[in-house]
């Protein structure tokens, strides 16, 4: 019995709160200090196109993993929308092979399946079919009314870009878009935002269209514009990095960096998607979003909040401060390649020409090195090197920095004239982290300096599994916060900084396209462009 | 002299039983190094021995050369945080061992468990150092190794064990002490290392001596934070209960609460002892610390004032009037028996609230691992729905302890308001 050593207390009517009332300011006072601070209100979230590769890779397991870890209401609902001639037990069944397939945490756990499981439907109808929106609509009446989604939607369109202005149009030709007035004027009838993918366009004037188009039917601040890069853990511990510690902002500018490479490498080919790749190439396809999106996050000056708006903000002055090329300097400062039969990670690789629904003299580029400057006071004078590529000897997404040499070679009469120049490379995938390269003295009699590594890796360092991107980005859009998605306006900056390149090569102004082998680094053309400058490309 | 003796032989086998526990591998695990061992050895020996862990085997090999790469290393290895574990007995080591290689890949950068004991024969130290790999699952395939140091201490250094961990600890990274069990919360070895960590970890259904035991929890230097494996048993229940009141419709019914009625489960077999004895069953010794807790967590959330005892504690169960913002609060705390949960694991919460529009009640009822959530308000029953109750095991618990922030204002007031609770409904009723 424990009774006997508790101490007396001076009142018999405690005061459970310390110091007086404290009411916590949180709207809802139990949600304070829980695992989840914010969970998203009671939502529907609608795939257009449910049937296709996308929602089996990577929406399902996503949706499973958020359900997994608590992230979302028990209200929650998905309705797939598709052409196919299913069920909603067969499109559930669908769902669950792909979590069991590609899911981070699998196989899926039955009694969590089960609740999730229970907010499964399958809408059956053809995506250019009023009706289809119609029938869709009173769908989500009664989903609202059963299962408490408060008229919260959330649209995703897992269909060709091609198929995105008639989508939103008949969205809102079914009332479904809830814009505007409609927002204001019933606001009892909850949020309605809609999610797209990438590519936002094929070049400026179809991206200002398309912007157009959607922007017709949503206001902007119910459009989702997703890069799944942003939602990688590492891309948003880079402002993290920069602004949250001490050591780095300071050295950050043009004084202390010599050079900046930004590298989106991919082993593979165009696995099966010729016909999709032929048309788009590695600038559009890479360049334009991904490697964009990390120059512009690398280079931004510190935002006032850490809120979406000054984030995006931050972000277009980046993206507006680089300076379009002329066609004299696409020829001399943009390399297009494509590859050649070769060998990669072991495996012999076909000439890009020679995949299926590949044009036979396709002159698409299958890699592109490029050269940028940002007219800003922090990077006047830093060249900017993008390369991305397929077939390429490893899968690696990267930005390496490149500091300046120290000011003397002070170790040259020992014998050692140079010391490597420190990198900084911020590695997005695989292998999330942060490596360090500076040099070191080798133990021993003598002077000899060796460059070494401090290797920083997320997956090992802290014990928690890494969500996927899709996790992050599908939450966000729920709970409301745009930060990690592109806006039009960034979009569309984009697309000017790449026009005159896209212009150039089409009017055969742009310099050859080179070749390279499978399985190598791209084409001698693209070291030179670096070696003109007295600089290598790193070999991550 | 025959006396010492067999008191010295039974130490031995104690400690034999600890180290064959302590010896196991899991089926997923994998020594990286050779496993390190050394009786009557030094505290300096063992933090060299652990400073050339890593060393590439080729290194001698290549003339002293650093062997350096861009992956060079023979794993993937960055310091986060430090683990010191005190396992005073059998049970605990077999505890400690499996929840260790249930963490997997979640396992802290090094851990060195601690095992004191009062025998005065053999060597004042022994020590053994283990590597353990794991392969991260998926497609890029990592290999995550932490190390492990098995401490011995005997004699008077075990009652100095912060001197022997300090110098095994890597620098400047946070130290999580977890004592599983019924900690010595008042003896000098424990408060030493309390001292020397940045968060305690317990579990306080272990408590033997329970208003005790809270009470010197929520008096623990501020600088500490605690973590409490049955708080951590709550999340599902918090979750739930914060749930009700994400819907603004029902938020408004929160300051108006007037009634909260827990039921807790108890084993039919213990249900006697309980009602003799309020805070001991067997496995778990203070069944009443969830219920306690959870009724802390919304009282100090909701701004409740003043306890008053109405039922004195006995048999288990408890009734308290509580001050609310604009009502009387009573508060009901009650075992049920039941062998479908766990003892001391919740079974039902019910608040009960009066609103403009009449009464609402918001009810979690659990029956084996699924529950029934369902509103009552306006006169009809919402959001009836099952769920699975999804009761974090041991391992799961200590993983989510070990990526907390340091200090956990909502718990520390919790368990504060729960020490009160405790403390008003030990006193006769008013």
């Amino acid at each position: 019995m424990a009774t006997t050593t508790a101490p007396s207390r001076s009142s018999t009517e405690p005061d459970l709160q310390r110091g007086g009332e404290r009411v916590a300011p949180s709207p809802n006072p139990l949600r304070e200090g829980l695992r989840h601070e914010r969970i998203p209100e009671p939502c529907t979230m609608v795939i257009c196109g449910a049937t296709g590769d996308l929602t089996e890779r990577k929406l399902g397991p996503a949706l499973y993993n958020l359900m997994l870890g608590g992230f979302l209401p028990p209200e929650f609902t998905v309705v797939g929308f598709a052409r196919r001639e299913l069920t909603n037990e067969q499109f559930s069944a669908h769902l669950l092979e792909g979590v069991n397939k590609y899911s981070r945490n699998k196989p899926a756990k039955a009694s969590i399946w089960d609740s999730f499981a229970r907010g499964i439907e399958y809408h059956r109808g053809d995506l250019d079919d009023p009706t289809a929106y119609a029938e869709l609509g009173k769908r989500l009446d009664r989903i609202d009314r059963d299962r408490g989604t408060a008229g919260n939607r959330l649209f995703y369109l897992a269909v060709p870009p091609s198929l995105y202005p008639d989508i939103v149009q008949q969205l809102h030709d079914a009332g479904l878009a809830a814009t505007g007035s409609a927002r204001s004027s019933d606001a009892k009838r909850g949020w309605t935002r809609v999610i797209i993918e990438k590519p936002f366009g094929y070049d400026l004037a179809s991206a200002r269209t398309l912007n157009h188009a959607i922007g017709r039917v949503f206001d902007e601040d119910q459009v989702y514009r997703i890069d799944h890069y942003l939602g990688k853990e590492t891309v948003q511990n880079l402002a993290v990095f920069r602004f949250g510690n001490g050591l780095f902002e300071p050295i950050w500018n043009r004084r202390y960096i010599d050079s900046v490479q930004i590298t989106v490498a991919e082993t593979v080919g165009v696995e099966g998607r010729g016909e999709f790749y032929d048309a788009t190439g590695a600038l559009r396809d890479i360049v334009q979003n991904h490697c964009l999106q990390l120059l512009a996050i690398f280079g931004m000056e510190p935002p006032v909040e850490v809120k979406a708006q000054d984030l995006r903000d931050e972000k277009l002055k980046v993206l507006r401060a680089v300076r379009p090329q002329t066609p004299e300097e696409v020829e001399q400062q943009v390399i297009r390649g494509q590859y050649v039969a070769g060998w990669v990670e072991g495996e012999k690789v076909h000439s890009y020409r020679d995949e299926p629904e590949v044009a036979p003299d396709s002159e698409t580029e299958t890699y592109v090195a490029l050269k940028l400057s940002i007219d800003s006071w922090r990077w006047a004078g830093v060249p900017f090197y993008l390369r991305a590529g397929k077939a390429l000897p490893s899968r690696v997404t990267e930005i390496a920095v490149q500091f300046k040499r120290a000011p003397l070679a002070l170790f040259a009469r020992a014998g050692v004239p140079t010391v490597d120049p420190n990198v900084l490379a911020i590695r997005v995938q695989p292998d999330e982290g942060i490596l360090l390269r500076f040099g070191a003295k080798v133990p021993g009699q003598g002077l000899q300096i060796r460059t070494v590594n401090m290797d920083f890796r997320y997956g090992s360092s802290f014990a928690v599994d890494v969500p996927e991107a899709y996790e992050t980005l599908l939450c966000d859009a729920m709970l409301g916060d745009p930060s990690l998605f592109t806006r039009n306006d960034e979009v569309e900056r984009a697309w000017e900084i790449l026009q005159p390149m896209l212009d150039a090569w089409a009017s055969g102004d742009g310099g050859p396209l080179h070749f390279y082998g499978a399985g190598s680094w791209g084409p001698p053309a693209a070291d030179e462009l670096l070696e003109r400058d007295g600089r290598v490309w790193r070999k991550p | 002299m025959a006396q010492a003796v067999s008191t010295q032989q039974r130490d031995a086998i104690e400690e034999q039983a600890v180290h064959k526990h302590l010896m196991r591998f899991g089926d997923a695990e994998s020594l990286a190094t050779p496993m390190w061992e050394q009786r009557g050895t030094t505290v300096s020996s063992i933090a060299a021995q652990l400073a050339m862990l890593w060393d590439p085997p080729g290194k001698l090999a290549e003339g002293g050369e650093a062997q350096v790469t861009e992956k060079g290393l023979p794993h993937a290895r960055t310091s986060v945080l430090n683990l010191i574990v005190t396992v005073g007995h059998d049970e605990a080591a077999d505890r400690v061992v499996r929840t260790m290689m249930g963490l997997g890949v979640r396992h802290p950068s090094r851990a060195i468990v601690l095992v004191p004991t009062q025998a005065t024969e053999g060597d004042l130290l022994d020590a053994r150092i283990s590597t353990h790999c794991h392969d991260t699952p998926g497609d890029e395939r990592e290999r995550i190794c932490y190390e492990e140091v098995v401490l011995t201490v005997r004699g008077e250094a075990a009652s100095h064990l912060a001197g022997v961990v300090a110098p095994l600890l890597i620098h400047d990274l946070p130290t999580f002490v977890w004592w599983p069990g019924d900690p010595p919360l008042v003896s000098p070895i424990f408060e030493q290392l309390v001292e020397m960590g940045d968060r305690l970890i317990v579990d306080s259904s272990d408590f033997s001596d329970l208003l005790t035991g809270l009470r010197r929890l929520s008096n623990l230097r501020r600088r500490s934070g605690v973590g409490d494996l049955a708080w951590g048993r709550l999340a599902w229940w918090q979750e739930l209960s914060a749930q009700f009141f994400d819907a603004p419709r029902f938020r408004r019914f929160l300051p108006n609460l007037s009634r909260l009625h827990i039921r807790y489960a108890l084993a039919p077999a213990t249900s006697d002892a309980a009602a003799n004895d309020e805070d001991v069953a067997p496995g778990c010794a203070a069944p009443l610390v969830q219920a306690l807790l959870y009724a802390g967590w919304i009282a100090t959330r909701l701004g409740w004032k003043r306890a008053r005892s109405v039922e004195r504690l006995a048999g288990g169960r408890l009734r308290l009037l509580l001050e609310g913002r604009y009502e009387m609060v009573d508060l009901l705390i009650e075992p049920v028996e039941t062998d479908e949960v766990k003892t001391g694991e919740l079974t039902s919460v019910r608040l009960r609230a009066y609103g403009e529009a009449g009464a609402a009640e918001f009810i979690i009822d659990r029956s084996g691992d699924e529950a029934t959530v369902a509103t009552n308000a306006d006169g009809m029953t919402a959001m009836l729905r099952r769920v699975t109750m999804d009761v974090p095991n041991e391992p799961e618990l200590i993983a989510a302890q070990l990526t907390m922030d340091l200090v956990d204002p909502v718990y520390q007031d919790a368990l504060r308001a729960a020490a009160i609770l405790l403390g008003s409904a030990r006193e006769a009723a008013a």
